[in-house]
């Protein structure tokens, strides 16, 4: 009765058994994606950057050049010298210590205003897209009057009963971006909350709350990786800007925003001093955004083609899945590598199309 | 396990789709409902796994086994589902999750009605594999990766793991062509059988109905235009509606074998 499927499927299993031994570079799921990221050029500006503000935070936590409360009354806003890599600030404390426990600060900051976003845009998203149409509709209204509501207005009432805090950043902007997120997911999660696999799922007794972990917002994954890389470049500025005006971070504590706004008030006299902060807050934004465009391809089958055939084997259910299927994962995304390769640059488009 | 449809009224936005239609599937029995496209059919198979979207209204009854669906509380709906019914729809392309291996697919029914290890879950996923003439390798394959064939047996294998008591079969051939239609009638009417569980057959194709049911109703505009056994009807039309639906059926049937 299924001869011509048998014969068909077999052929397609003796294809696979073949190419058990091929030379596949084996890897998890984060490899491929970072292998895929680091491909293109801008991709790599954000890894290393990105890279390097991880370290940096990380190394500050136990040395700077010099301790962060140890002035030098006969140096003030020195340029950069031996002693002072990067000059010193008008109390005399050495601006390139102050920037480094400062990305600490920041690295927090961004951490928890995109989890807050996240979460909250992500409970809102899942409101949004409720089978109730009661509930979707009240969220859309809902979520469309709370984004009138300016972010530094939000942090301006918050710092009343708070003071100046990483707490109001963090609140204001994972409220204000929590919104943002809603309103532009939504779309994307709308598309799939109504689809027949969601339907399917449903079917086979899955509750709304599993459909939309389970089948809403993977299928929603790459909105929201953009969206949230946007945020966190966002949550820099936002600091700087909020710290600026008072309301953020306390003084006393160092954040790339405090060694801004120290030292703004001198740009005609000492450019230098607001030139390292300005120029690490820009560097990080233009890094923290161009990472959300490159994640959003290299997490994309239909672009990274070694994504689909490397994922096939690492996302299975269970441990003792993963080995037979990545034995028999099927490798012609290296074969049509070397095939390009072969017939020169007129084939690029079409084999990596069809790699997609 | 039977279902008994009595007085089923589906109205959308005010919109009556479904009328006063009375069905039964007896115990084990292959049960066809055909009609044209916009007649109700998909309306009538969403009315029993309650799948039916919020603003619909749904009045009459529709008992599954000994349980009364209509006002069933969502919990206890999910529980039916899955477990005593399986559903297998349409386009299997759609229904896939694209980011969800196969393995995945076809394990979720036994993960959320069976506390099993994932050993053993692996191991009835590939019987359920084997058992819809399936390679192994196409557990960690994702959706796209298959042919329409191939999807639409991952779909009644996710149907079937649980060896639910009740399937409905929404239109399951209707984006396939006409062998890879034969093939998959074939399996689910074995495997069906195989497993003693009654069916409801939903299709607009007449000559799919013949093979995979013994007895059909005919949906027209929302009632029951015509029933009784398949191939007497399909033989003797009684009504101008069953008239309609088979002689077009004859004119796709003939091409189908001339193309063969």
């Amino acid at each position: 009765m299924t001869s011509d499927k048998t014969s068909r499927t077999s052929h397609t299993a003796a294809q696979a058994t073949v190419r058990v031994n091929a030379n596949v570079p084996a890897g998890p799921t984060a490899a491929i994606v970072l292998h895929g990221m680091w491909r293109r050029g801008e991709g790599k500006f954000s890894i290393i950057v990105l890279g390097l503000w991880l370290i940096v935070a990380f190394v500050s936590l136990f040395w700077t050049p010099q301790p962060l409360l140890a002035t030098d009354g006969y140096h003030v806003w020195a340029t950069p010298s031996a002693a002072h890599w990067l000059g010193t600030d008008g109390t005399g404390a050495d601006v390139l210590s102050w920037l480094m426990a400062g990305s600490r600060t920041n690295l927090l900051i961004v951490v928890l205003t995109v989890l807050f976003a996240a979460a909250f845009g992500l409970l809102l998203v899942a409101a949004m897209v409720a089978r109730n149409g009661t509930l979707a509709g009240a969220s859309v209204v809902v979520v469309d009057a709370l984004i009138s509501i300016p972010t530094v207005l939000l942090a301006l009432i918050l710092a009343v009963p708070l003071g100046a805090s990483v707490t109001v950043i963090v609140v204001a902007c994972g409220f204000g971006y929590g919104l943002n997120l809603a309103r532009v997911a939504r779309p994307a999660a709308l598309l799939a909350a109504r689809s027949s696999y969601v339907e399917a799922a449903l079917a086979s007794g899955a509750s709304g709350w599993w459909t939309f972990v389970r089948h809403i917002v993977p299928n929603t994954l790459p909105v929201l990786l953009v969206q949230l890389s946007l945020s966190a470049g966002t949550a820099v500025l936002a600091e700087s800007g909020l710290t600026y005006l008072g309301i953020g971070v306390p003084s006393g504590v160092p954040s790339w925003g405090h060694s801004l706004a120290t030292s703004v008030k001198f740009i005609n006299v000492y450019p230098l001093t607001v030139l390292w902060p300005g120029l690490i807050v820009t560097v990080v934004v233009v890094a923290l955004n161009v990472f959300g465009d490159v994640l959003r391809d290299a997490v994309d089958p239909m672009v990274n083609a070694e994504l689909r055939d490397g994922a096939a084997g690492a996302d299975c259910d269970g441990g003792t899945l993963s080995d037979p299927l990545r034995a028999a994962r099927p490798s012609h995304t290296v074969g049509q590598r070397t095939a390009v390769s072969v017939r020169g640059t007129a084939d690029t488009d079409v084999a990596g199309r069809r790699s997609a | 396990m039977s279902v008994e449809i009595r007085g089923l009224n589906v109205a959308i936005g005010g919109k009556t789709i479904v009328r006063d239609v009375d069905l039964n599937v007896g115990d084990g029995e292959r049960v066809g409902l055909v009609g044209s496209s916009g007649s109700g059919k998909s309306m009538i198979s969403r009315s029993i796994m309650g799948l039916l979207p919020a603003n619909a209204h749904v009045s009459g009854s529709i008992r599954v086994g000994d349980r009364q669906v209509v006002g069933m509380r969502d919990a206890e709906l999910a529980d039916l589902r899955g477990r005593y019914m399986g559903m297998v729809f349409q386009n299997p392309a759609a229904s896939l999750n694209p980011v969800t291996t196969v393995a995945r697919q076809i394990a979720l029914p036994l993960r959320l009605h069976y506390d099993l290890t994932k050993t053993e879950r692996l191991d009835r996923v590939r019987a359920m594999i084997a058992k819809v003439g399936l390679p192994d390798d196409v557990l960690g394959k994702y959706p796209h990766q298959l042919s329409g064939g191939q999807q639409q047996r991952v779909g009644i294998a996710t149907a079937l793991i649980t060896s639910p008591r009740f399937i409905i079969a929404d239109e399951p051939t209707t984006a396939l062509d006409s062998i890879v239609q034969r093939q998959i009638v074939d399996l689910l009417v074995s495997l069906v059988d195989d497993a003693g569980a009654s069916m409801l057959f939903i299709t607009h194709d007449f000559a799919v109905l013949a093979h995979a049911t013994t007895r059909c109703y005919v949906l027209d505009g929302g009632r029951i235009a015509d029933s009784g056994d398949t191939a007497a009807l399909l033989d003797h039309p009684s009504t101008t509606q069953t008239d309609r639906l088979v002689s077009a059926a004859r004119t796709l049937s003939l091409v189908e074998s001339g193309e063969a």
